[in-house]
This record gives C-alpha cells, structure tokens and sequence, in this order.
C-alpha cells in the first residue's frame, strides 16, 4: 500500500505531500520524505555509481526504512516527486508506471495559469487524480 | 593512511584490550592506601601505562622486536566478573544525566545557523562526552567467558606491613573463595602468574620489620616474584601534585579532597618502579612464553594436513552429540580455548600476525561447533586485528559486519526459543536467565558496533558509520537515545554532508531522550536539529521542534526561552485544528506559570495586516462622516477649487506667525489638531482555525513638544540607531504614557473567528501641541500575552509609502504629525436626508453646523457637486410650511420669485453675519430633488474661516458626503404634433407610467415654463382620468392643446375654471380647490434650470446654442403628490416635479 506521495520543488521545498494512512503519523511521513531528499541530492551530484541511467528520471528505490520503501523520480526541472511504500516486494516496473501517471498529473496542475510556480499545488483536481493513481497502484500486477 | 595505531580506534583498542591483573589485597593495604584518598587500584593506575617501556620481545618464531606502549588493566579479584546489567545500566545513565548538566549552560543561547554548524570542526561540535560514554558501553560487557583478553594474566597479591603474619595472609588471599568464577570454573588456567607486594607505610616507622618480612617472602615465593612498596613517606600530608595523575578519581562528593596527599616525589618513583618492573620483568615474558607453549601445541594438534584431516573426521564425529543450549563447554584445557587464549596474548603483545592466523583457524572450528558468540567473538577479534594491520579494509569490515550479526542472530535465536519455551509453559527462571543472555548478546553486539563505527570513522566512511550507529540502537532506550545522536553527527560530517538526516536522526534521539527524562539533552538535540529545520518550508516538522523544544524548556522552569520557541509556531494556520488548539493551550498555560503578562514585540498572532494600514486625521480638512474619508482626495480637490485660497497665499497666510519654525516641520510631516482624534484602521487577521480575543488594542504613540523635535532633527540618525530599544520602552511603558496626558489612545476589544480580518479602528487624541508619531499598535493577547507591532520596520515603510494617500509632500513617515493648536472644527450633517427616494421628489432638508469651540468661525462657503440633485435655499424658508410655501399667491409675492438665486456659479456664500459658535446649531435649509434614478453620491464641502486670525491655520474645510438611492417612478413622455388646422397650435400627447412597484401617485398640474406657451387640456379631467390615481405600473395618457402665447395672447382659455393669469398651468387633479404650485419659486425653478444646465451640457451640440427663450422648445414640468396611505402619516410632505424639455419640430420654420 502507498502510505504517502510527496512534490518537492527544486529548492527542497514541499509542494505536495499527502498520506494515505489513517493513523496520525503525518510527522513521521514528512520526516521520511525530507530524509530522502538527502539521497537524492547524493544520487543527482555522484551520477557515476548510476551510470548507465544518467538520463533516467526514475531514481529507484531511495532507501528502505524500518517500515518503508521510498522511491523517488526526478523531473528535468528538478523537481521531485516521493513515493513511499509498505509494500515490502514492490516491482519496478509498477513504480516507474505509477511516477509516470504521477507525473503527468503534475504537468497539468502546474499547467494551470492559476497555479503559481514554486507555491503548494492546492488543485483538488490534481489531489483526485493522485489519489486514483495510488489507488490503482500495483493493481496491474495482481490482478 | 594514517598508522592505525594512532587512530582514535587504534587508542580505544591499546587501552581496552590489554592483559588483565587480579589484584588480591588485605584490609590493612586499603586502609593505608585510603589516607591518600584512593584506593590501592586507584593509586597504581595511573603508573599501569607505559608510553616508553622499550622492552624485548620475540614472536613465536623467533621475530626480535621491541614493545614501546603497554597498558595493565588492575581489577580487585571481586571485579573481575561480568558486571551487574543493572548497576551497570545505572553507571551509564548517570553519565549521561551528568553530561547533560554540564552541557546545558550554554543551551539558552540562539541555536547556530547551519552554515557555522558546517565548518565547525568535528571535534567543537561533537560533546565530548561521547568516547567517555561508548567506554563505559563496553565496560558493561567485560569478562565475558567467550573471549580471553580479559581473562587476568596475573594475580598481584598486597599485604600490608602491618598485617600479622604476611607470609601467611598471602597464601590466604589466593586460597580464599573470593576468586572470580573464570578461575574456578574452568574457563581459565587457575595456574596463573602470581606476584607478591609487601606494601610499606612510612607513616608507620621504620621498615626493619618490614625487611625482614620481604626476606621471608623472598625465601618463600621466590626471590623473582617478591617485591616492595614504601608509600605515604610525606609526614605532613601536604603534597601537592602539580598534574595530579589521580585526578580522574576525583569524586563530586569531596571536590577538594586532596589525592594523593601523602604521596611524594620518591613516592611516585617508586610506585613507578614496582610497576614497570611487574611488567616488563614478570607480565610480558610471561605472556611472550605462553605464547611460545601455546603456539607449539597449536601447531602440534591443528596444523598440517594430517591434523585437518584429522580434526574434521573428529568433528563430524562430535555432531552426534546433543549440544547443550550455549553450545560446548571450552574448559581452558581444551584446544579451542588454547587458540583463543594464544590469539589474544599475540594481539595484546602486538603480533597482529599470528593473532589473525590464530583467529582463523578458530572462527573456522566454532563454526562448525555452531557456537554463535563464541565464533562471533573471533570474527570480532579479526575484524580489529585486520584493521591494527592496515590491511584489507574489505576483511576487516566483513568480519565486523559478521561478528556484529552473528551477536545480534543469536540474540533473535535465544528470543525464538524462549518464544518456544513459554508455549511449553517452562518455569520462568529459565526464560529470565535467557532473556539475561539475549540482552548480553545485544550488548556486545553494541560493543563490537561501536568498534565498528570507529572504523569506519576512520576511513572517513560517515554514512556507513551512521547506519552502524542506526542499527546499535536497540531497545534500551537511553543508549539508542545517545547511539542516534553520534547517528546524526556522522550524518553531518559525511562528505556532502546530509543535513536532513542528520536533522531526522537527532529528532529521533530527542524523543528517546525525553523518553528517558533526560530533558536537558532531548532540547539540545531538538536545538540541533532546529539549524537544519530553520529556514526551510517544512513548516510541518519545523513546528514540531519547536513546540517541543518550548515545552521542555518550560518544564525545566525556563518560560522565557520556552514562550520565544512556543511564539515560532502560534501561527500556525496549516496546522490541523486540534494542533492549534493544543499549541495554544500550551502557550497560555507556559505564560500562566510565568505569572505575569508576557511582553512580546512581533507577536504573531493576530496577523497585522498592514497593506490595510489606513491614517486618517483632520489638518483644514475636515469630514463630517467616515463616508466623507473614503472619497478620493483629487474629487475633493475639484469642487474645492473656486472656494479655496490657493496654496502659496495658503502658506504665507498661515505661516505667517512663526513661518521659520514652522516652515521646515509642515513640509514634512502632517499637521492636525489638539484634541482631534487621529484615526488608525488596520487589519488584524487570525491565521487559525480556532477563534480568538485580543483586547486593548491601541495605538503605541511617542509625543515630544516641539522645540525638542527640532533639535532631535539634524541629526536623526542618531534617533534611527536607539529606534529598536525606543520602541521596546515605548511599548513597554504604553500604560503610563497615556496617563501623561500629552495624548490619549482608545482601546478596542475584538474578537476574530477562525481565518477572520477584522479592522480595527484606533484613535489618538493628541492634547498638546508638539509632535505626535505613531510608532505601532500594541494589544494583549487572551489577556495573558501582550504583542506589540512597529510599524517602523523596513518592511512597513515600504508598504505604507505606497499605501499614502492624504498628504501631498512626498516623505515617507506619514504617521509623524504635527500638532497645533485646537481650533475652531464645524460638524455638519444634513437632517431628514432619506437614503432612498424617487426620482422627482422634491423635498426640504436641513443643514446644521455646529461649533462645539467658542471661537467662532466666519466666511462660509458651501459648494455642492450636484446642484441638479441638492440646492440650497433661503433663510426664509426655514419658518415656511412646504409644500404650502410654492402655492400660488396672488401677484404681490410675484417679486419675491424674481429675486431667486438663478446664479450659475454653484459656491454658494452664506452671509456675512453667519457667524457660528458655541452649542447653538446652526441651521440653513436645502432643497432635494432626485432628478434621475439611480445611485447619486452628494458631495458637499463647506469652506470657513477662523474668527482667530492669530491661528497657524486660517481656514478649514469640511467634507460631506451622501448616498442616495433614486429609484423610478413616473416615466414622463411627450410627444407633439402640429395641429393640423392651425399654424400656432400643436396638440400634446403626455404619456405617464407608474414605474414603481407598489406607490401610487396622485397627478396634480402640468405647467409650461415661460410666458411663451399656453396650454390647456383637449378633455376635461374628469373624463379621461376619474380616479385622481396613478397606481403602480399604471399609464395615463392625455391630450392637450399647446399655443403659442406671443400671438393669441387673448385666446380664450377652453377650461374656464383655471386662472388664465398664464395660462401655462393645468389642473390634472379633479378636486378644484387645491391650490396649484408656483412653478417660478426658489426650488422649483432653480431645479428647472440646473435641468436645463444638464441637458445643455448633455447635449452639448444643439442646445447650448438655445436660448431659455428660444421659440422652438417647450419645457413641460409635471407636478404629482404620492398617495398618502393610513399607516404612515409621518411621511414628510413632498412633491415630485418631472420636467421635460422639448423641442418642437419646426414645420414651417428654417
């Protein structure tokens, strides 16, 4: 299950984070997408131990916590996008096909002449979408 | 690479893994050795390190080399022990408590930016209790029976002089039961190294006694192994050591008690002495014989093919049999525990190469035994072993990695198997004892980790060190606690460093903390972790900490630091609700201990508003309402034109006086009056989702008279340098400032609901002259917490420069007045002005000015900016009955029409000897009529003059301003068509529609204007329109027949009933003995020609050219009544006049 999605604009500054658990642990979620920002920063500035997929958007899998899976995803304006996870066996091609949908999502709430660059995505729209997304997430594997 | 001797690890290692004496000794040794304050172990510890011992040594194959560094470890044979888990947990957290004091001081201080964090050196940053604290961590895992460094290599045995009978208390000492449980129960040689110390106190005398025992030792245990201790030789006690080597033993009980008192200079050398001599003469070729021994018979059983072969067919011979639950027993005897003990006298005695290939050979032998700690603990002892040889840093971290897994597997396999046993309801005092040995599992896993850590430290690999530090921490909380902290620590010196992990990790350990009550260290690390937090938007975590760190403050007494951390998150609007709540009920009861109101500049809550930031104040400009304020100043200063001075005879008018002080100061600031209250709206705007009250809000003003202010002027950086703690008195001494009575301020009291604005409308009345500068806004918060707000911070500045809108110099304070003088101020209003009416209606209002001063005020002016909606009348309409006074009189009266106000000019001048003072109103009166529908706005200025001319300003304004509502009613249309018999007649077709909703009206007469036309009605009245009324949504429609006057003058009139005086007016109404208005009196025909002005202007191209009299247009009014219902019988008497100017074609003209 997704317990969280994060934005994270490319001055490490929180667009969009939602979570998707019912218990009270936002703090903890933001903890963990803030740490991640840290692997990411390492994954962007020592592109050679990911050489091969210098180009790639896809980051991978971030690090695994206790509990946790994080994955992050890179767009070229270097904005971020966070997923993390409790799923403990998550396919890859799952993830990247979820941070695709996540992404188009993005380009069309930023899209709108409304949305100021580098401020919150507040589009409700945007949230539904993400929210169908998470949902479906992994859905194409199982059934 | 640096020598891995001299790394940090490579110290820990010399100091803790070094050969073990058991120090044996009677009561009378202590006691002697207790003058000094120490203990016999205490005072020899300190000559136990050897820096420069030089001694010889061969390895086992005959390797010459030299030993330089040696280190005993002393322990009382009661020590020698594994320690109790809890006192030995007690020891660790009394070292932290400790730590935590002494670090706290300098905790109240701003926390660091990140940026000085980041070049601070690892050793400033790190607080050095850490080593201190891993230390004893390890201490809490010694003498454990699966590993040999600890195992004593020698037995130091003390008598005193004073004993009876030493020979004999020596052979008691080691025979007594008292020995540590590795000697008896066979995990160790019994037969160990055994040293005999006669321990002299000069104190006592002289040492022939003394000599005589050492002789019969000598002759007893061998002349080798017997030696002699003179201590105490100072007689007075007063010795003082320049570098007290004791000073580590310094309890905090007795802080000056002086170690080592009687210990002096020969003393020491002596202490020296007997110790080097213990080792090098006894301990290290002792160990360097044993390890000949035990090489030898390694070398005999286990090495070569034949003895592997041979040792595997054994092995798997011994697979058969049931293993006991902590695997074999190794007694010293048996060959593992030989290779062990061989590995570990090779390590201490530095020949890291035969220790590793021992070590080998046994972690291959405990693996196959399946003796998880055991093997663990060689894997351990292999990981350092390959480090000390700075070789394969590959090796040394898998065995690391191994060693510490394997400790923590086995761990997990106890905690598996005890989950086994309580299935099977096995009595618990076997679980106890397994959980014992889990938890010792953990802790040497902490142990080796920590090795670990210090490894990969020194290879400058932070990251990996992190994890390790991570996976340390295990379920004592406390130790987690302190592991997560030098976590984040590496996180920070890891290269880049990662700042936000490093912030994560000391949150972690901040909560552990406080978990364990060790408030003092959960605040520094919060402190810590806020420099990574501070400036980013991660407001969510960001608040976190800092509600955190002010809670714990505030539980630790410090409310002053706890509030300034509490302030940071107060407006928190993204916060969920019941965060808000909780935040602010907290911040409440954290001032409420205080016990008194909290003073705090820049309080964020309420939120200023200050783009709503909004002066008004009166300088000649004056205003009736708070309407008047809103209009813009440039409509005011276009109807004010005729009637003002202009502005440079302004200034030499009222300058005049004191035109050189005052010159400078008027340009620059604004101007008002004693005793008139200047107006401040500003918004206050509640961020959160919970409501809350602010009461006293006012205005935070600084008052100096004049002659003060001008010396201040010149040099007014100086000013601009003291403004912050200006400010901070100002704001403080708000309650006494009032009480000067050089001003006073209101207070407001507001209430905001969740995410509401409010404005709020703050006066101060200055009382003296001088200058009055409004410095910021002052409020109390729930009563509790006082907030003050400068409106002088840059950022204001800016914003009210943009936002200025009353003054006409370009400076930027606009909240500086000067104040002068009180004058003279008219209050005006205009009385019975409805707000809404229909169009046509025409009525009487008044005006009253009023003067509240006695000095009176003369030459007033009044100007309005709708003189088709609003005239003004005559004095002597005041006493006239209206409608009643436009009836028509006989001709006598006709003069008085003649002489009605038709000028064009619109300024109207009151007379002379209007002079208006004191309580008594003044009133005059005003004519109103809605010309058209829609929404009017009546702007009247009234221009007036001091009767004081001495006054700094000579003149004021005062401003009204009105809304009115005009909505339709009669629509009014005509149209006319030649007659077509005759040239001079036309007939009238008049079409009206009751556009109103539910008012009736009563058509009273049509009347021509000008003695050109005659009209009269082609119908009688009665006939086409019986019912007299004109209901809602109702038309009419009549006919009449329009002449010319000039030339028919004695055409006779079809309805005789009408006075023919002009023949221009026509009854409508049927009841005759109404008397028909005079369509030439003041309001009426002063109505008709600012009709006529707007249509001229409105139709600019035709009718400007046409004269009143011109031949070829008719100007219509209509006059009607409004039906008078029952119910309301106040309704004012009105009338309503539609007029409508015409233009006849002209058939047979140009």
């Amino acid at each position: 299950m997704i317990v969280c999605v994060a934005v994270v604009g490319h001055q490490n500054n929180p667009l969009y984070i939602q979570s998707f658990t019912e218990a009270d642990d936002a703090l903890k979620l933001h903890h963990i997408v803030h740490c991640s920002l840290d692997v990411v920063d390492e994954r962007v500035n020592n592109p050679k131990k990911s050489g091969p997929t210098l180009n790639e958007t896809f980051l991978g899998l971030l690090y695994p916590t206790e509990n946790y899976k994080v994955y992050g995803y890179l767009t070229n304006t270097k904005v971020k996008f966070i997923l993390v996870t409790t799923d403990l066996d998550v396919r890859d091609a799952d993830v990247r096909n979820f941070f695709r949908r996540f992404h188009s999502a993005y380009v069309d709430a930023v899209s709108n002449p409304f949305h100021v660059p580098g401020k919150k995505i507040t589009s409700r729209t945007f949230a539904e979408r993400v929210s169908n997304i998470v949902k479906s997430f992994g859905l194409s594997s199982t059934g | 690479m640096v020598d891995p001797v001299n790394t940090p690890l490579g110290r820990m290692l010399l100091d803790e893994i070094t050969p073990v004496v058991m120090v044996l000794r009677t009561n009378l040794v202590e006691e002697t050795c207790q003058k000094n304050g120490l203990s016999l172990i205490q005072m020899l510890s300190p000559f136990c390190a050897f820096d420069n011992i030089d001694v010889p040594v061969r390895t086992a194959s005959d390797q010459p080399y030299r030993l330089q560094k040696f280190k005993l470890r002393l322990f009382y044979a009661s020590d020698i022990r594994q320690p109790d888990v809890e006192v030995a947990k007690e020891r660790v957290k009394e070292v932290i408590t400790h730590a935590g004091e002494e670090n706290f001081s300098n905790l109240c201080s701003d926390p660091p930016q990140i940026e000085t964090v980041l070049t601070t050196s690892q050793s400033e940053l790190i607080p050095s209790w850490f080593p201190f604290f891993n230390k004893e961590l390890v201490r809490t895992v010694s003498f454990s029976d699966h590993e040999a460094f600890d195992h004593p290599v020698a037995c130091l045995l003390v008598v005193s002089s004073k004993d009876e009978e030493p020979i004999n208390r020596f052979v008691d000492l080691f025979n007594s039961d008292q020995l540590p449980s590795l000697l008896s129960d066979g995990a160790m040689d019994p037969k160990i190294l055994k040293y005999y110390l006669l321990l002299h106190d000069n104190q006592d005398g002289t040492s022939e006694k003394t000599t005589k025992f050492l002789t019969e030792m000598r002759s007893t245990f061998g002349s080798n192994d017997c030696g002699l201790l003179c201590v105490n030789s100072s007689q007075d006690g007063l010795v003082e050591h320049q570098e007290n080597p004791w000073a580590l033993y310094r309890t905090e009980s007795s802080p000056n008690h002086r170690l080592g008192c009687f210990l002096n200079i020969d003393d020491m050398d002596e202490l020296q002495n007997v110790m080097q001599d213990l080792s090098s003469k006894h301990i290290i070729p002792h160990m360097e014989q044993k390890i000949r021994v035990l090489n030898q018979q390694v070398s005999a059983t286990r090495r070569g093919f034949r003895n592997q072969i041979k040792n595997l067919w054994w092995r798997k011979g011994k697979e058969d049999t049931p293993d006991t639950q902590n695997g074999p027993m190794y007694t010293f005897s048996s060959i593992e525990s030989q290779i062990r003990v061989l590995g570990d006298y090779a390590f201490m005695l530095r020949d890291y190469e035969l220790a590793l290939s021992n070590y080998r050979l046994l972690s291959t032998d405990y693996k196959i035994d399946k003796v998880w700690k055991r093997y663990a603990g060689v894997q351990e002892m292999m990981g350092l072993t390959y480090f000390m040889l700075d070789q394969s840093s590959k090796d040394a971290e898998y065995c690391m990695e191994n060693a510490f897994n394997t400790y923590l597997a086995q761990k997990a396999n106890i905690l598996s198997v005890m989950n086994g046993l309580d299935e099977q309801e096995v009595e618990g005092g076997l679980c106890e004892e397994d959980v014992k040995l889990g938890s010792s599992g953990q802790r040497i896993a902490t142990r080796c980790g920590l090795w670990w850590v210090e490894m990969l430290k020194t290879r400058d690999q932070f990251k990996e060190a992190a994890t390790v530090y991570f996976r340390i921490s295990g379920e004592e909380p406390l130790h987690s606690a302190v592991m997560l902290e030098q976590a984040s620590y590496c996180y920070l010196f890891a290269k880049p460093p990662m700042l936000r992990k490093y912030g994560f990790h000391l949150v972690l350990s901040g909560d552990l903390y406080k978990k364990c009550d060790q408030m003092k260290h959960a605040i520094r690390t919060y402190r810590g972790a806020l420099t990574v937090f501070k400036g980013t938007k991660w407001s969510h975590i960001r608040d976190h900490v800092h509600f955190h760190i002010g809670k714990w403050y505030a539980f630790l007494g410090m409310f002053d630091v706890a509030i300034n951390h509490i302030l940071e998150v107060l407006a928190c609007g993204h916060q969920s609700k019941t965060t808000q709540e909780l935040f602010l009920r907290d911040f409440f009861q954290i001032v409420q201990k205080t016990g008194k109101t909290f003073e705090v500049s820049m309080l964020q809550l309420p939120v200023i508003d200050i783009p709503s930031l909004k002066v008004v104040f009166e300088d000649h400009r004056t205003y009736a309402s708070s309407e008047a304020v809103g209009v813009k100043e440039s409509l005011w200063r276009s109807l004010e034109e005729d009637i003002m001075p202009s502005l440079p005879t302004i200034r030499s008018n009222w300058l005049e006086p004191r035109a050189k002080l005052l010159s400078k100061k008027l340009k620059e600031s604004n101007v008002c009056v004693a005793g008139e209250a200047i107006k401040v709206e500003i918004g206050f705007k509640n961020p959160l989702q919970i409501p809350i009250s602010i009461s006293s809000v006012s205005l935070i003003c600084e008052h100096s008279a004049r002659s003060d202010e001008i010396e201040v002027d010149p040099n007014s950086t100086t000013t601009e340098n003291q403004n912050d703690d200006q400010f901070r008195k100002l704001a403080t001494s708000g309650e006494c400032s009032s009480e000067m009575s050089s001003f006073t301020v209101s207070e407001v009291d507001i209430s905001l609901g969740g995410g509401e604005t409010l404005l709020a409308q703050l006066t101060v009345t200055p009382r003296l002259e001088g200058t009055l500068k409004i410095v910021g806004v002052r409020w109390k918060l729930s009563g509790s917490v006082a907030g003050f707000f400068d409106f002088n911070s840059d950022l204001v500045k800016k914003k009210v420069a943009k936002k200025r809108r009353k003054t006409t110099q370009p400076t930027t304070d606009n909240l500086e007045f000067l104040v002068i003088k009180t004058l003279p101020k008219l209050e005006g209003c205009i009385r019975h002005l409805p707000k809404t009416v229909y169009a046509g209606d025409l009525r009487h209002l008044d005006l009253v000015l009023r003067n509240p001063f006695e000095t009176s005020v003369k030459s007033i002016k009044m100007k309005i900016n709708h003189p088709r909606f609003l005239s003004i009348g005559n004095q002597e309409v005041m006493d006239m009955e209206f409608p009643a006074c436009l009836e028509k009189m006989n001709s006598a009266e006709s003069d008085a029409r003649v002489k009605t106000n038709s000028t064009s000019d619109t300024v109207f001048l009151f007379p002379e000897d209007a002079l208006i003072h004191g309580e008594t109103p003044f009133v005059w009166p005003l004519w109103l009529r809605a010309a058209t529908h829609g929404n009017i706005s009546l702007y009247i200025t009234i221009y007036y003059e001091m009767g004081d001319t001495s006054t700094v300003m000579r003149y004021r304004v005062l401003r009204m301003h009105y809304n009115l509502e005009v909505l339709p009613s009669l629509d009014l249309s005509f149209q006319i068509s030649h007659c077509p018999s005759r040239l001079q007649e036309f007939l009238v077709r008049m079409d009206v529609v009751n556009r109103t909703s539910s008012k009736s009206f009563q058509v009273h007469q049509l009347s021509s204007v000008g003695n050109k036309w005659e009209i009269s009605l082609l119908q009688p009245i009665d006939s086409i329109f019986p019912s007299e009324l004109l209901l809602a949504g109702q038309a009419l429609s009549c006919f009449f027949k329009l002449k010319n006057g000039r030339n028919s003058v004695i055409d006779k009139d079809e309805d005789s009933s009408i006075s023919t005086l002009e023949g221009s007016d026509i009854r409508l109404s049927c009841s005759s003995n109404e008397p028909l208005f005079d369509i030439y009196r003041s309001p009426l025909v002063d109505f008709h020609h600012y009709e006529r002005v707007h249509q001229g202007t409105a139709q600019v191209d035709y009718f400007l050219a046409i004269s009143f009299e011109n031949p070829n247009t008719v100007d219509f009014i209509l006059i009607s009544r409004p039906q008078r219902s029952e119910g309301d019988s106040e309704q004012p008497n009105n009338l309503f006049s539609h007029h409508a100017l015409l233009r006849i074609q002209a058939q047979y003209g140009g």
